[in-house]
């Protein structure tokens, strides 16, 4: 006989209760990791999207890209050895619209590749954000160290850097625009190690996105924020199970008088922490997914399935230990004890 | 023909520094199919004993010989399969589950006990020790919607269904007012002797004296 499930039926609304408590905190966890995500997607798109390779900078950058030249001889050795690599630049910068409206913007170059837009002398591409704008399609955009005007000969999605629209140029314009003559980033895609070259220091993806200040420093509050989260949970859920736990004392005496095994008893409460938060995390995946498809444009949000669902593991991990850590008074609980309290 | 003996029985309580022996060797010996009675002062040590008896705790001193195996030498387990199928006890108070019904709690109870039987026949021996115990009509009842005499009576159908050799009854009539008490004891005579239960019972009551093969009186924790 299922004795757990027995009690579920009976004392509905209590188990009601604890599931929503589940369903809520996991709910705001996922949701905040998909702020976090969206944050860090909005932050650098441009460097995520890219498959695994290595970044190298100039080794006295100290690593900055921003500081990083690289030597041309070097940079034209290097693409002439590997095929698929790129030099890339990278700068915050600012463009005019024909309204004279100013907007903020990452100016990205690149040699030929196809990880990379190219584009023509005088003409740019843009994140499709701009679009939203009100640029269109045949536009010209200005700068004031630019001398000539950008045509905007179309959009793609998804490219951010440093929460601003990245922007495509041509490498001849770009070095008007900053007056350099070297690049600041050259990328070899691949997963083979990373080789040594001279003057330079390699960086993994991941490295060299922790190499930006900004993003570092907002990943990491945003990952504490989450883990707090999951901490919380994770002892919020073992007060509840204890303080049910508690309750049942006297039930567990009783049964046990009976000659119930004590293991039965661990099952019969694994098989309620299991069976509601089972349930509580399937509502709460199933409207996190919700919320994913109505969040508002613009609003940063990313949240995979993937990622809800390794947080549910979590949380059933979680709620498993807290479980059968308050659980553990079962084992003490005297079959007499529950007998006496009666007669009191 | 003897089932249960308690030989020499010794219980100390230690409270802090203050060590209190509240039974000073107890013997008992209970005959197949007979009821007897525990009867004595307050605090004479008659629920200790009775406890004792049913593995619920454990002696301090001396055996409790169950069908000749000593449960004073038995680990945990083996004192939980022995209450498990071959005891069966009623308290003052009916100890019920409070989210079974009643048919639920005497099915748990032949789960528990491990009675080997389908499914049909384990609703069948349900419905016969509830007409055995008159309340066959509040099968589907919450416990919580029984009244006192009901639970007790649902208790006693609990201790029984597995078909126990030993019944324990710690003054099962001590919440029933007098006619009560009396059914339930014509019912606890009835089901001893026709199911050949040999029942140890406390109690406070003359009344129910009468309903008992044998009558042992216990003073300060020692028999008289
Ligand atoms: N767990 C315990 N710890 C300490 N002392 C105990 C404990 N259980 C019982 N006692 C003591 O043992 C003595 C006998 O108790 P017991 O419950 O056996 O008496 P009783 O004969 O059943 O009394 P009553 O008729 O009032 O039920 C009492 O003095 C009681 O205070
Ligand atoms: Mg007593």
């Amino acid at each position: 006989m299922n004795i757990a499930w027995k009690e579920i039926k009976k004392n509905r609304a209590k188990f009601v209760i604890l599931g929503s408590i589940i369903f809520l905190v996991s709910f705001l966890t996922f949701i905040i990791s998909g702020l976090s995500n969206g944050l860090s997607q909005d932050n650098a798109a441009l460097i995520k999207d890219l498959p695994d390779g290595q970044f190298y900078m100039n080794a006295e950058a100290n690593e900055t890209y921003n500081l990083s030249r690289i030597d041309e001889s070097v940079q034209s050795s290097v693409l002439k050895e590997q095929k698929d690599a790129v030099a890339i630049s990278i700068q915050m910068g600012f463009v005019n619209d024909m309204d004279d409206k100013q907007h903020s913007i990452a100016f990205v170059t690149s040699t030929d590749s196809i990880l990379f837009e190219s584009v023509g002398k005088g003409e740019v591409v843009l994140d499709r954000s701009l679009q939203d704008k009100g640029i269109k399609v045949g536009d010209s955009l200005t700068n004031n160290q630019f001398s000539g005007g950008f045509t905007v000969k179309g959009f793609v999605d998804q490219k951010k850097y440093s929460h601003a629209p990245v922007a495509y140029i041509n490498i001849e314009n770009y070095k008007e625009i900053y007056r350099v003559n070297e690049m600041q980033l050259i990328f070899v895609p691949g997963k083979e190690k990373s080789q040594v070259i001279t003057g330079l220091q390699s960086f993994t993806n991941k490295e060299f996105l922790n190499t930006i200040p900004s993003y570092s420093a907002e990943q990491m509050s945003l990952n504490m924020i989450i883990w707090f989260l999951v901490a919380i949970s994770g002892m919020l859920f073992a007060i509840f199970f204890y303080m049910m736990n508690v309750q049942k004392i006297g039930l567990y005496g009783i049964l046990k008088a009976l000659g119930v095994k004590t293991s039965r008893l661990f099952g019969m409460m694994w098989y309620q922490m299991i069976f509601i938060t089972v349930i509580a995390l399937a509502l709460s995946v199933a409207l996190s997914q919700v919320f994913t498809m109505i969040a508002p444009e613009g609003m940063p949000f990313s949240l995979t399935i993937e990622t809800t669902f390794q947080l549910s593991i979590i949380f059933l991990i979680i709620g498993f230990i807290g479980a059968t850590l308050s659980g553990l008074q079962i084992k003490k609980v005297e079959p007499l004890q529950a007998i006496q309290q009666g007669e009191v | 023909m003897s089932i249960f003996t308690i030989d020499e029985v010794k219980k100390t309580f230690t409270n802090g520094e203050v060590e209190e022996q509240v039974l000073n060797g107890i013997n008992i010996t209970l005959q197949e199919g007979e009821i007897t009675a525990l009867v004595g002062a307050s605090g004479s040590g008659k629920s200790t004993i009775l406890t004792i008896a049913a593995g619920l705790q454990r002696a301090s001193d001396g055996k409790v010989l169950f069908q000749g195996k000593n449960m004073t030498d038995m680990n945990q387990d083996q004192i939980r399969k022995i209450r498990a199928s071959e005891f069966g006890f009623v308290f003052q108070s009916s100890h019920l589950v409070p989210f079974l019904t009643v048919e639920e709690q005497l099915l748990l109870m032949l789960d528990v006990s491990e009675t080997k039987m389908r499914k049909r026949e384990q609703r069948d021996e349900v419905e016969k020790t509830l007409k055995l115990v008159d309340i066959d009509h509040r099968k589907d009842a919450y416990p919580s919607s029984l009244s006192g005499g009901e639970k007790q009576r649902v208790a006693i159908a609990r201790a029984i269904i597995h078909k126990p050799k030993m019944l324990f009854a710690d003054e099962p009539t001590a919440s029933l007012d007098s006619k009560r008490s009396k059914d339930v004891m014509t019912l606890i005579r009835e089901l001893t002797k026709t199911l050949h239960i040999t029942t140890l019972m406390v109690t406070h009551d003359e009344e129910m004296l009468p309903y008992a093969d044998h009558i042992i009186t216990m003073k300060d924790g020692m028999v008289v």
